[in-house]
Order: structure tokens, then C-alpha cells, then sequence
């Protein structure tokens, strides 16, 4: 089963591939080593059985999730205490897997964002070659790579200079080709019913309904619609990180509700927040109110 | 009128497609073993040890209303009455009638007579059901004749048609050879319970049975409806949703709504004993599995499954035996156990790897396939702790153990193992729960009678007390009074 979300996420990773380079597969590599690593050590420690654990491929997957969702440049201890973080904190500290009340990878990616800003908000803008992005990543040489913000970055500083969105001119092929690659796994994964329709479909009808709102209540002020599902990691975050079963909704009206309410949150932190993109904090603050929407979207059981 | 399904449930073909359902005559068994335990009632054997018995003689009589007679299923002579391993997965024994055969399957004197059914009271109906030990063959095993009995105003009676799980042929088998007798069947129960029209409910995968029950029906109450193969189709209340659109209401029956449901085997048997006054002495059973080659076969009740499995002879490597379905049946631990009433189906299967068991990642594929709506991994999650109140709240009971919720568990939990487990916990937490309760009520009981028994007694010391103290002052009285007669009597004396 994540095996398939691992196949899945292949599109999106190798689209990330052609526009980004060689960082963003030395990234997944570095972060499924520390995963395989770190996970082994801690069921050691808990004196589990290691193979049948990591063989089921839950770290390998928010290892792979960590990687993509991070700058491809940023150094590469940088994953690796993210990584660590996500595991022993996100999921072992917890029982391990099925018992985590968070989404491992989200919680690893805020992890980094609150500690080291700097080095997770710098973006590279063109294709690395093998050599480059070693080099760049293991610090060989001083970086001379092309970096930038991404264009969710932009809006946010944008803004504040600029008059209106229009002026800003965004417009970002990579990123919509990415969001695409993963739109297509994503329906991939729909198709081999890995994961239910609720989620996503409720997750990009939220982001749909509070971005048009926004979006007719001031043209020049808020992004559009299209450019919300495009832009960041909205495609991803539908798909492949908010439909993470162990921390998501269980019932069918709960996922709807679940997935809904990251949608609108996560053009509200976009909006309005202080980070650029939302959906690890989204995703994290709805894992928080899973018990309670459970709790109350029990299915009607029948002949009652 | 109803899409003819109802929510969850899972497809599945039959794993073990054979060209061509027949059924097979088994040869007499050199021996069979009747179990005396029945659903509820109680009987009571009426033959011993060395007597020769016929085929279709009453062996164990019905003590109640609510149990139905056993039969001999071969001639022979009672070999013993003692405890003997009956089909279960932890090889219980129960209380059993051994008969050995003599090979001549020597019948009692069956009245041959060819009056319509109509001519016999409904009374009388009843009664032959019951003189001839139906009970429904589908799984239950809830003896016939109550179920059709006692009706008030039944509108609907269902025919189930539909194979209780995947893999097993039994009744289709039944329907493709015998629709004539299902049909006359059918019209003698409806006959019975007076509804105002029959529905006979049959899988669209059977063609061929569906043909011949049509072929056959010349009955306008009768319609032969066919509903998609899905699994937990089978089960009574989920016919009921399918084919009528009404739930029958957690804790309820079907009778309560006007409904009976009758399964299609039993039909032919109510055929066999109203028509042809033959009892229920074989049946038919499916043996299946990717260790043989499926068959189903007539076979006497009371055989053992290994004279059934020797009929198909399973290569060696054959390690697992399996009772009733794929989904719901057992594991049998002793092959020699007996074949009884409701075994529709033997599972013969080379040695299976069990898949390794991984913790639940909570994707509510379980809840998905759920046919009666539950949360499986919120009730794994509280039968594992044994948080059998918890599980309650989840609506426990209400689970039908179908194990859909197995088939399609990634981790490969055995979740409806779980959930008959967290119910026999209930179960006896209750009984535990109604002993102490009992226990502190006789307690209070007795200290309640201690006290008044203390009450009684000091007032009954009161009362002695006073009736003493009456006395005394009685006597007082009297001696003054006598003392005072005596000082006059003194005082005259001085005075002379």
C-alpha cells in the first residue's frame, strides 16, 4: 500500500527532476538512508522485529515526502535531522506505526521551517547538474547556484511593494508542471483505490470555495483560484500528504470535513499568515481535530 | 423499488469455478455420528445401544415444541450414545448416537400417498415439518416450523437463493436439478405462512439455476428475482434491505416486520418431507478448494468429512480443512468430526501462509466494506484493549462477523476474530456482572433479614418485658392487696 504511494509520487518527483536537477533526487536519497537508519535503531531499541517494519515502507515514504517537500539545495544536514525528527518524534515516541496522531513527514517539515528558516526558504531557479548539486548541497564549494523564493514566497513580499497581484506577473511553468506530476499520481492512486476519494476531492473543493471567495472579494489583492491549485505544493498536499490514513479522518463524512477544512486553511495561512506556503501547518492543525470529527461522523449502522 | 443491493459488502468470483455445478451421489458411509445438541431445544435419544434401525426411524425424540427429532440417515445397529468430537474449531465434544451401517439402507414404511398439501390443515403442515427435522439449512440452523409458525399477518416470504459465500456451490447445485421440487416446496410454505407473495432471490452469476426455477414456476405469487453476486448478500437482514428496501432494526427479526426468509435447501427438504414423507437424512455438501477438484455431494448426515474428502482424494500435501466458507467457516481440528445439518461447504486448501500480521494504519478500507456500517479499526482498537464498554458504544453487537473487513485489511488483521472474541468477553462480563449482582442482593437480602430478625427480637424482648412487668405489677398489686387485707386482719385482731 505505500509501496503504490511511492510509485505514485515518481511522476512529480521525476518533473521536479527535469526542471530542478540532481538535488532533488540526492535529497530523497539522503532522507531514505536516515529514514531506513533511524528507524531501524529505534525498533532495535524497542526491541521490534526491524524487517517486517521497515519492508512495509511507511518510513521510506515520509522520508520521500520530506525530501520533495524541502528546497533541493539546502544542505544536507538539513534533511537528515528532518528526517530523524519526523521519525523518532513523529512516529516511534508514538508506538510507532498506526499509532501517530500527526503526519510524520509534516510535523519533520515544520520542524525545519521553524528552526532553520533560512535555509528552507532558498529555492534554486535552474536545472543542477550531478556535480553541481553535490557540491551545493555537501557545501564543497561556495554556492554560486541561481536561488530564489519560490513564487508563493513572492506574493507574500510581493505585495507589500508592489500595487497589485497583476503587476507581480505570476507565472511559474516548474511548479504547474509538478503540481501536474503529482495530480497525475494522485489519480493514479485513486484509480488503484489506495486512497478514497474524500480526502482530496474535499481538500481542493475548500482551496477552490475560500480562494474564489477571497479572490471576487478583491481581484488585485488575493491569487487567483488557479493559481492556488497551481502554485506550491497544493497537488502533493491533496494527494499525497493529507490522505496519509494513520492520522487522517476515518469516516467517510469525516474525511469530507477533514479535507475540506485543510483546503480553507490553507489559503487562509497563504493569505494571511506568516509562512508562504500553509499545508504542513493546515495538515497538522486538522490531524489535532481528527478524534473530534470521528468522534461525531459515525456512519449510521444498520437497522438503527 | 429497491437497487436490489445495500452499502459495503465485497465482490467476489468464486475462486473455484468448475465448468459444470452437479452433484454427485456420495456412497453410504460405513458410519455416522448425530450430534444431540440442537439450537436451543432439547431431545432426547429413544433408541440403545445394539438396536437395529432403519433409515428415516426416529432415534432422539423432541422434548419441546421447540427442537426437532432426529432420523437415522443409514439402517444399521446403534454402536453407541457417548460424547464424541463434533465440527468445531477447538474439537469440543458433545453428546452424539453412533450407528453402524449394514450397507443395505433398509427404509421405514413411507406412506406413499399423493393428496395435494392443500387438503391437509396448516396445523397438520407444521407438524410434518417438524416430525421431519428441518431446520434451516442455510447456517443457522433455526428449526423450520417455528419460524413459519406463529405469523401474524406475513406479507413476504423470501426464498434465499443466494449462496451463503463465495466458493460454495451447494445451492446452486440444488436449483439447476431440482427446481421442480424447490418450487413445490415453496408453494407449501407459502401455503403455511400465508404471505401474499413469495420473492426468490438468486445471484445473476447463476443463469443456469434462474432458467430452471423460471422453467418451472407457474405460480403468480412466486417471482424469481435476480440480485449482483456480492458477498454478505446472503445474510437475512441484507436480502431483506436488497430486495424490499426495509431494514430490519438492530435487535429485531424479520417476522416482526412481516417477513419470513426461508433458505432454498430448505424449501426442497419442506418438498421431501410433505410430499415424498422422506425426513431430513442427507444433504448436500460442497467440497472445494484449491486442494481438490469442487464437487458437491449428496451425502447422508452424521459421515464424517474425511469420507468426503477420501471421495476426491486431495494429494498429501493438504494440510488445511475448513468448515463452512472462505470468509466465515472454521478451521476443523479433527477430520473425523460428523457432518451435520448445516454444513454447506468443506474447504479442503493446500497449506496456507498465513500472511504476517501488521499493526492497523487506520485506512478504513474496513469501514468501506462494512455491510452493516460499522467502524472496524475503532472496534479492533477497543476489542484489543478489551474495552468491551468502548466497544459497545461502537455498536458491537451489531456486527454480523462476515469478515469482509479481513478480506480487505491491508495490515491482514483478523478482525472479525477480534470482534467475536470482545463479544464472548461481553457476553461473560454480563454474566459476571449478573452473578455479583445477584451475589449483593442475596447479601443485602440477608443482612436485611439479620437486622429485622433483630428487630423482631428485641421487640419481641420489649413486649415479654412488658407483659412480665404487667405481671409484677399484678402480683404487687395482689400481694398489697393481701397485705393490706392481712393489717385489717391484723388491725381486728389488735382491736380485740
Amino acid at each position: 500500500m505505500m509501496r503504490q504511494v511511492i510509485y505514485a509520487l515518481s511522476l512529480g518527483v521525476m518533473v521536479a527532476y527535469y526542471f530542478f536537477g540532481w538535488g532533488v533526487l540526492l535529497q530523497i536519497v539522503l532522507g531514505v538512508i536516515t529514514a531506513i537508519a533511524v528507524e531501524s535503531a529505534f525498533l532495535a531499541l524497542r526491541g521490534r522485529d526491524i524487517i517486517s517494519s521497515i519492508s512495509d515502507g511507511s518510513a521510506i515514504l515520509t522520508a520521500t515526502l520530506l525530501a520533495i517537500s524541502i528546497p533541493s539545495i539546502a544542505p544536507w544536514w538539513v534533511i537528515i535531522v528532518g528526517v530523524s525528527f519526523a521519525i523518532i518524534f513523529g512516529k516511534q515516541l508514538y508506538g510507532g506505526l498506526g499509532n501517530n496522531p500527526f503526519n510524520p513527514a509534516m510535523l519533520g517539515y515544520v520542524f525545519l521551517l521553524i528552526s532553520y528558516p533560512l535555509q528552507m526558504s532558498t529555492w534554486q531557479v535552474d536545472f543542477l547538474s550531478l556535480n553541481h548539486a553535490l557540491e551545493t548541497v555537501f557545501n564543497l564549494n561556495n554556492i554560486d547556484v541561481i536561488s530564489g523564493a519560490t513564487k508563493l514566497d513572492e506574493v507574500k513580499n510581493g505585495l507589500s511593494l508592489a500595487g497589485s497581484i497583476q503587476q507581480l506577473e505570476i507565472h511559474s511553468p516548474s511548479q504547474a508542471w509538478i503540481n501536474a506530476g503529482f495530480l497525475l499520481g494522485g489519480l493514479y492512486l485513486l484509480f488503484r483505490k489506495v486512497i478514497f476519494w474524500h480526502i482530496p476531492a474535499s481538500f481542493l473543493i475548500g482551496i477552490v470555495i475560500s480562494s474564489m471567495l477571497l479572490w471576487m472579494s478583491n481581484v488585485d489583492l488575493y491569487l487567483s483560484t488557479q493559481n492556488h491549485l497551481m502554485l506550491g505544493g497544493t497537488m502533493l498536499g491533496a494527494f499525497f500528504i493529507a490522505t496519509d490514513p494513520v492520522s487522517a479522518s476515518t469516516t467517510s463524512k469525516g474525511r469530507i470535513i477533514y479535507g475540506f477544512l485543510i483546503g480553507v486553511l490553507i489559503v487562509i495561512i497563504r493569505t494571511f499568515g506568516g509562512y508562504p506556503d500553509g499545508i504542513a501547518f493546515a495538515v497538522l492543525l486538522m490531524n489535532m481535530t481528527v478524534p473530534l470529527i470521528d468522534a461525531y461522523t459515525q456512519p449510521k449502522v444498520f437497522g438503527q | 423499488m429497491a437497487d436490489y443491493s445495500f452499502n459495503g459488502g465485497i465482490v467476489i468470483k468464486n475462486p473455484y469455478l468448475v465448468d459444470k455445478v452437479e452433484i454427485i451421489q456420495a456412497p453410504l458411509p460405513t458410519k455416522v455420528v448425530l450430534s444431540l445438541q440442537q439450537l436451543g431445544g432439547q431431545v432426547k435419544p429413544c433408541v440403545s445401544i445394539g438396536d437395529y434401525v432403519l433409515v428415516g426411524q426416529v432415534i432422539a425424540s423432541a422434548k419441546d415444541g421447540f427442537s426437532v427429532p432426529i432420523h437415522a440417515p443409514i439402517s444399521g445397529v446403534v454402536l453407541s450414545i457417548d460424547k464424541q468430537t463434533i465440527a468445531h474449531q477447538s474439537g469440543l465434544k458433545s453428546e452424539c448416537i453412533t450407528i453402524e451401517s449394514d450397507g443395505k439402507d433398509k427404509w421405514i414404511d413411507r406412506k406413499n400417498n399423493h393428496v395435494d398439501f392443500l387438503h391437509y390443515s396448516t396445523k397438520a403442515l407444521i407438524e410434518a415439518i417438524q416430525k421431519s427435522g428441518i431446520v434451516g439449512l442455510g447456517g443457522a440452523g433455526f428449526p423450520t416450523h417455528i419460524k413459519i409458525d406463529k405469523v401474524v399477518d406475513c406479507h413476504t416470504l423470501i426464498i434465499n437463493g443466494t449462496e451463503c459465500e463465495p466458493g460454495v456451490m451447494c445451492d446452486d447445485a440444488l436449483m439447476q436439478f431440482h427446481p421442480r421440487e424447490i418450487i413445490r416446496g415453496v408453494e407449501i410454505l407459502l401455503h403455511i405462512c400465508g404471505a401474499k407473495r413469495v420473492i426468490i432471490a438468486i445471484e445473476e452469476d447463476k443463469q443456469v439455476a434462474y432458467h430452471a426455477l423460471l422453467t418451472f414456476n407457474h405460480n403468480d405469487r412466486i417471482s424469481v428475482n435476480q440480485i449482483p453476486t456480492k458477498y454478505t448478500s446472503g445474510a437475512e437482514k441484507l436480502l431483506i434491505k436488497a430486495l424490499l428496501d426495509v431494514e430490519i432494526p438492530s435487535g429485531g427479526f424479520a417476522v416482526d416486520k412481516g417477513i419470513i426468509c426461508q433458505n432454498i435447501a430448505t424449501a426442497k427438504a419442506v418438498f421431501d418431507a410433505v410430499i415424498s414423507h422422506r425426513p431430513l437424512v442427507s444433504r448436500i455438501v460442497t467440497v472445494t478448494g484449491d486442494g481438490v477438484r469442487p464437487n458437491n455431494f449428496e451425502v447422508r448426515l452424521g459421515a464424517s468429512f474425511e469420507h468426503l474428502i477420501s471421495l476426491v482424494s486431495p494429494n498429501k500435501r493438504v494440510h488445511n480443512y475448513r468448515m463452512g466458507g472462505m470468509m466465515m467457516g472454521i478451521d476443523v481440528a479433527d477430520i473425523n468430526a460428523p457432518i451435520g445439518k448445516t454444513t454447506s461447504a468443506i474447504f479442503v486448501n493446500n497449506q496456507v501462509q498465513k500472511p504476517v500480521i501488521q499493526e492497523c494504519i487506520r485506512c478504513g478500507q474496513c469501514s468501506e466494506v462494512c455491510p452493516v456500517g460499522l467502524l472496524p479499526q475503532q472496534l479492533y482498537w477497543h476489542a484489543k484493549s478489551e474495552n468491551i464498554e468502548k466497544a459497545l458504544n461502537y455498536n458491537l453487537p451489531d456486527c454480523i462477523e462476515c469478515a469482509c473487513c479481513d478480506y480487505v485489511c491491508p495490515s491482514h488483521i483478523p478482525l472479525a476474530s477480534y470482534f467475536s472474541f470482545a463479544k464472548a468477553l461481553g457476553k461473560q462480563q454480563t454474566r459476571e456482572q449478573d452473578k455479583s449482582n445477584i451475589a449483593r442482593e442475596r447479601f443485602e437480602c440477608r443482612e436485611h433479614r439479620l437486622e429485622r430478625n433483630k428487630l423482631e427480637r428485641t421487640q419481641m424482648m420489649a413486649d415479654k418485658k412488658k407483659v412480665l412487668k404487667e405481671k409484677m405489677a399484678k402480683e404487687q398489686s395482689q400481694k398489697q392487696k393481701v397485705d393490706e387485707a392481712m393489717q385489717r386482719v391484723k388491725q381486728a385482731k389488735d382491736k380485740r
